[in-house]
């Protein structure tokens, strides 16, 4: 069970990144910082504040709205490249921050909140649980990208300049976008604190950041829908790998390698993500539904 | 249905230079509400870049640009279609993966779009200007299928839906077979006569002379004359920089 409700917290993860760079065209190298941020608001309100889970859920992804606000204004006017490393930059900032023995009354140095009580003792329920945070963060996000403010996102994505000189305020709209990827990042973040009943800074680090594009670009970038097949793959794969062994010599050291491997051949074969021939046979499948 | 007369456009002593190299060198004109005016000069003359200071791309080094009765100098490009000075470019920039319909809905979400299609609905507003430029039954098509000609199309289409007092056209005939230009032409033309002030470019001459009566001519980032197109067409020095690069005038 354990396993379905990680896949699913990654899935809400994977599809926050998916929107801002697959919608927005805005590449995030940094995603961990909405993550952790979510995390460690989630687990110190209940750790610490006795606040239920459900109102830090959302303070958590407040949090990381917050601070994709934050990261946001000085990161926006950066363009490519740029864009990336300022978020990567803004993610190790935090890692080293929340690392810091000088903090560590505060934000609990490297040993981060541990000892969360869990959403629900039942595993059933808290499956259920992330389930539905899932489907409706995906519903919301799929909403949202066909929307009319989805096409000026997609619009921007295609060609910034364009949209500009269309008359559209393409830093306010880039600032929204960042703000709702963050806001569902830090959702994952604070369902991933209350699963592992704690977080730690690596939940910052870099690791975490490029899980959001491999599980996402797995899936098929512009998919949204794509994450759910990327962030299960990746989950399994992690776990399986991470378990597996020849006689008492442990292959886990090979599941970097492999995982290496596999997105090799998946960008080689399939560009668009191994979920995109699926997700389009659900497009027409919709499509003849409302008899198109 | 011509507007009242009266000044929409005024550029004061515009400048913009490039470390050493000025591509706008002390440019000062003005542009009558309604009218119709040609820019010409050879490639690197500073046309592109003149229509950068004026759209917000750029910022001038030095000088004013006034529109509406508004100081626009140094306003961000969305705030500069927002009063109503919209423009295409010279290499298309279509949404390379929207529709041609959804081409269009983005400048109809800009304020001054969404004003002017308040009443019919955005998707209505939309189709309505396909369809002035002669592309609404491609509406569902993305633009990477399309022949230049209506990539051009698109792009007036584009600046059209932000409902613009005056459009700045750069090089809307570039790349375009006689009969397309024609076609341009006439389309530029009929925008005109609806009350939409046109500022248009051109390195190649003759469609331009046909199409606007006032045409002004810049050469090596100075504007060298200001007058009809016959007047301009036998100007001394704009025959000098075009005969000096062997290109063909009039």
């Amino acid at each position: 069970m354990g396993i379905f409700v990680l896949a699913n917290i990654w899935v809400i993860y994977a599809a926050s990144w998916d929107f801002l760079a697959g919608y927005v065209g805005q590449v995030s190298f940094g995603h961990a910082a909405f993550l952790g941020i979510g995390g460690y608001a989630t687990a110190g309100l209940v750790r610490y504040f006795g606040q239920p889970w459900w109102v830090s859920v959302f303070a958590g992804a407040f949090m990381a709205v917050v601070l994709g606000l934050t990261v946001g204004v000085p990161c926006l006017r950066l363009k490519g490249p740029y864009l990336a490393l300022g978020t990567l930059a803004f993610s190790l900032i935090l890692n080293e921050l929340f690392q810091s023995p000088a903090l560590q009354p505060w934000l609990g140095a490297s040993g981060g909140v541990s000892g969360v009580p869990p959403l629900s003792p039942d595993p059933v329920v808290e499956y259920l649980v992330v389930l539905a945070f899932m489907v409706a963060s995906l519903v919301v996000m799929i909403s949202i990208t066909n929307s009319r403010v989805g096409t000026v996102f997609r619009s921007i994505r295609d060609d910034e300049i364009s949209a500009e000189a269309s008359g559209i305020n393409t830093t306010k709209y880039k600032l929204v976008a960042f703000m709702i990827s963050a806001f569902f990042a830090g959702v994952a973040g604070s369902l991933f604190a209350l699963h592992f009943r704690g977080v730690s800074p690596p939940v910052f680090g870099t690791l975490y950041s490029f899980e959001a594009i491999v599980m996402a670009a797995l899936g098929g970038i512009a998919t949204i829908f794509g994450a759910i097949g990327g962030a299960y793959l990746f989950t399994f794969l992690d776990t399986f790998l991470g378990d597996l062994t020849i006689g008492s010599f442990s292959l886990a050291g090979l599941s970097v390698f492999i995982f290496a491997v596999i997105l090799v051949l998946v960008f080689r074969f399939a560009s668009g993500g191994f979920m995109k021939p699926f997700v389009e046979r659900l497009k027409e499948f919709i499509d003849i539904l409302r008899g198109k | 249905m011509k507007q009242t007369l009266g000044t929409i456009f005024e550029a004061k002593n515009l400048t913009k230079r490039f470390g050493g190299l000025t591509a706008v060198n002390d440019v000062s004109f003005e542009i009558e509400r309604g009218t119709m005016v040609g820019l010409i000069g050879p490639n690197g003359a500073g046309k592109t870049t003149l229509f950068n200071l004026i759209s917000g791309f750029d910022s001038p080094s030095a000088g004013h640009i006034k529109f509406d009765g508004a100081d626009i100098t140094g306003l961000k490009t969305f705030q500069v279609v927002e009063r109503g000075l919209a423009r295409t470019f010279q290499l298309v920039r279509p949404f390379r993966y929207l529709t041609l319909l959804e081409n269009v809905t983005v400048p109809s979400l800009s304020p001054r779009g969404r004003a002017a299609s308040e009443r019919a609905g955005i998707d209505e507003y939309a189709s309505t200007i396909l369809s002035s430029v002669g592309l609404v039954d491609k509406a569902r098509i993305p633009p990477v299928v399309l022949p230049h000609g209506d990539l051009r199309r698109l792009e007036i289409a584009r600046a059209l839906a932000t409902n613009p007092q005056m459009l700045l056209l750069d090089e809307p005939f570039s790349g375009l077979a006689h009969e397309e230009s024609a076609n341009i032409g006439k389309l530029i033309k009929n925008l005109n006569e609806e009350g939409v002030t046109i500022f248009v470019t051109g390195h190649v001459m003759r469609e331009l002379m046909t199409l606007v009566p006032r045409v002004l001519a810049m050469h090596q980032g100075k504007l060298v004359a200001d007058g009809t197109p016959k007047e301009v067409a036998n100007n001394k020095v704009v025959l000098e920089a075009y005969l000096g690069r062997g290109e063909g005038y009039a």
